[in-house]
């Protein structure tokens, strides 16, 4: 039964009341706590009320986004695809503000700083996966699916057995994006306003959980939509003061960096920060098919009418997301440029305060001062809300849809119960959220934010892409290459020098490189292609006889077949 | 239509999606090459620029990606006029 609209909204008023309470409670001892902290570490960030004004705002407009989206949310369709009513153009921007996370933004530019070109190519393996998405997704998992990338892969194969494995390796994506996230706020917030970390971690889940849990996908896009907006506004205009100060010449920039770096002009090729080309390759595999596996990404597939509008929508996300790479290039050399020799970005240890991954901020404030910092803070802010937003929405989709509707109710769910189980999930995910992002504190967000790439790559990427292009693909290949790809996948990360070395302090790792998916993605392919293979089963055949329906629906939809007018 | 040709143009569309994305792999893995010896001049720079072969080449890659999307959309546009109202 679905929920009548007097009643959602009534809960949603008062829900929302409390919410903002809660939000007006944590703020105002926040702020005496900030002004205590910065009483004590003058020198790290003074209090910046533009800042924290123009943060008010973005949070004020994005709760009454999240109130005008839960009353139009009343079905788990509006919930997990807001009713697939968004045009290709508005969701191709929500994609990008999806996808440019605080890693995009801040850990790339950071890492640039550190090391120069080298910190450029986790943005190369970001923005690259997009063509592939267009050539080899968008249409086929459009046409094909109805609210996950899971809907797709259970088309043909066994669905119980294949939705707990995709569910599973979405779950494991989900949660270790959301740490990258909440380092990313937390460090943030710290910084900007002299938060403790975690109270910062806890604002930030509270504010997703009130654009999520009541205006579900519709809320979540356009807070995604907002925020993209406001990043490529920030960013064409930092970039802007960046040339400005270099006299509008990228050669004085990329001169006066070389110049002011420690190491030189050796900060425009490679080999500051990778020197390995295995170590390179097993990156960039890791960023390419890890996004084309990440499952809240191929959920916002779902979200327009159409696999036209779908593929539009991939375009145009491409568009917005090379802009902001290549504004990236003039950003990241430009906190070279204009960060180093400047004492008052450094801390007593001579490192940048607030770590590498402020490197943007500061820079704002070089450029643009108190206004360009507070507005680049707000929209980092914003970047994390968005992001966390739709890893929210794909993390409760996974359990509600996928698990409950699907698997425990066979297709046929109770809509109320379903709704209910949702938002309940939503709640969990947030818990989840919290607790994890105290636990990775110190822990650099770029490095992290490639780990759900390693299992996403491993795991849903292969399931995914095997299932739309090889008519041999089984039901028992699928689940076996996916748990290889799972477990080879945590295995590695863990015997990695990240949590090896830094998270549990053994002295070596086990495994030389922080993302194996060089490894774990041919192992998961090898894997599923000899099962697969080799499967005699009843159910290999069927599995194999399904291919030919899936794949004239693929391409042509419900009908399966094209226009005559055209063919 | 017959189902022959519908599977013909489903075969086209196919080879037409691994093709594109065979080349968009090829140009993404030869970013490799600043890291082997085989590519170390692309640390040089540009003329008398202070751009190095480096950046270029990550500036032209995001470039010719969406040129090859565009490209793409282009040459593959002969959906079904009916998935408007699907």
């Amino acid at each position: 039964m679905i929920p009548t609209r007097m009643s959602a909204s009534t809960l949603v008023r008062s829900t929302a009341m409390c919410v903002l309470s809660l939000l007006l409670l944590l703020l105002i001892p926040g702020y005496a706590l900030a002004a205590g902290s910065i009483d004590g570490e003058v020198q790290r960030q003074p209090l910046n009320l533009t800042a924290i004004g123009m943060f008010l705002v973005f949070v004020v407009i994005t709760l009454g986004i999240s109130y005008w989206a839960s009353r139009r949310t009343n079905s788990s369709k509006d919930f997990y695809t807001a009713g697939g009513g968004i045009s290709g153009l508005q969701n191709g921007t929500a994609i990008a503000g999806d996808f440019m996370s605080a890693a995009s933004f801040l850990g790339v530019t950071g890492l640039i700083f550190l090391g120069g070109f080298d910190g450029l190519v986790l943005a190369l393996g970001a923005f690259s996966a997009w063509p592939l998405m267009l050539f080899l997704l968008a249409k086929r998992v459009r046409n094909l699916g109805s609210f996950t990338f899971v809907d797709v892969v259970s088309q043909r194969l066994d669905q119980t057995p294949i939705r707990i494995v995709t569910v599973t390796g979405t779950i494991v994506v989900v949660i270790l994006y959301l740490i990258a996230q909440m380092v990313g706020a937390g460090k943030l917030i710290e910084l900007l306003f002299g938060l403790p970390y975690q109270l910062a971690v806890i604002l930030v889940t509270l504010l997703v959980l009130a654009y999520v849990t009541f205006g579900g996908m519709l809320a979540t896009t356009w807070v995604q939509i907002v925020k993209a907006i406001l990043l490529i506004i920030g960013a064409t205009v930092a970039a802007f003061l960046v040339m400005k100060e270099s006299g509008f010449s990228l050669n004085v920039l990329f001169a006066g960096a070389a110049e002011n770096h420690p190491r030189g002009s050796a900060i425009l090729g490679s080999g500051l920060l990778f020197d390995d080309p295995v170590q390179i390759a097993t990156i960039m595999v890791s960023m390419m098919f890890g996004t084309l596996g990440l499952p809240h990404i191929l959920m916002r597939l779902f979200t327009v009418p159409n696999m036209r509008e779908a593929r539009k929508s991939v375009f145009y996300a491409s568009l917005f997301m090379g802009y902001f790479y290549l504004a990236v290039i003039i950003l990241g050399f430009g906190t070279i440029y204009l960060l180093y020799g400047q004492p008052e970005y450094f801390g007593p240890d001579g490192k940048l305060i607030g770590g590498n991954n402020m490197a943007a901020i500061h820079l704002a404030n070089a450029v643009g001062g108190d206004l360009l910092t507070g507005f680049l803070s707000a929209v980092s802010f914003a970047t994390i809300l968005a992001v966390v937003a739709g890893l929210t929405v794909s993390g409760a989709a996974a359990i509600s849809h996928d698990i409950y509707a699907e698997v425990i109710c066979k297709g046929n769910p109770n809509a109320h119960t379903e709704l209910t189980l949702t938002r309940i999930t939503t709640l969990v995910i947030g818990v989840i959220a919290v607790v994890l992002g105290i636990m990775f504190e110190n822990e650099n967000v770029a490095f992290i934010a490639t780990m759900p790439m390693v299992v996403a790559a491993s795991v849903n990427f292969p399931i995914l892409f095997l299932s739309l292009f090889w008519p041999g693909l089984t039901t028992r290949g699928a689940i076996t290459g996916g748990i290889v790809g799972l477990v080879s996948s945590v295995v590695l990360i863990v015997v990695g020098p990240q949590v090896w070395v830094s998270v549990l302090g053994y002295q070596e790792a086990l495994f030389p490189y922080d993302y194996p998916a060089l490894f774990t993605l041919p192992l998961a392919l090898g894997v599923t292609w000899c099962i697969s293979v080799s499967d005699r089963s009843a159910r290999g055949a069927i599995d194999r006889r399904n291919y030919h329906d899936l794949l004239l629906r693929s391409e042509y939809g419900t009908t399966g077949k094209p226009h005559e007018v055209h063919l | 239509m017959e189902e022959k040709e519908v599977l013909r143009a489903v075969r086209r569309k196919t080879r037409l999606r691994l093709g594109s994305a065979l080349i968009t792999l090829a140009l993404y893995f030869s970013y490799i090459f600043n890291y082997l010896p085989s590519g170390s001049f692309l640390k040089e720079r540009l003329g008398s620029s202070w751009i190095s072969g480096s950046l270029a080449m990550f500036a032209g890659l995001i470039i010719l990606f969406i040129f090859l999307e565009w490209l793409f959309l282009f040459v593959d546009s002969d959906d079904d006029p009916d998935a408007d109202e699907r």
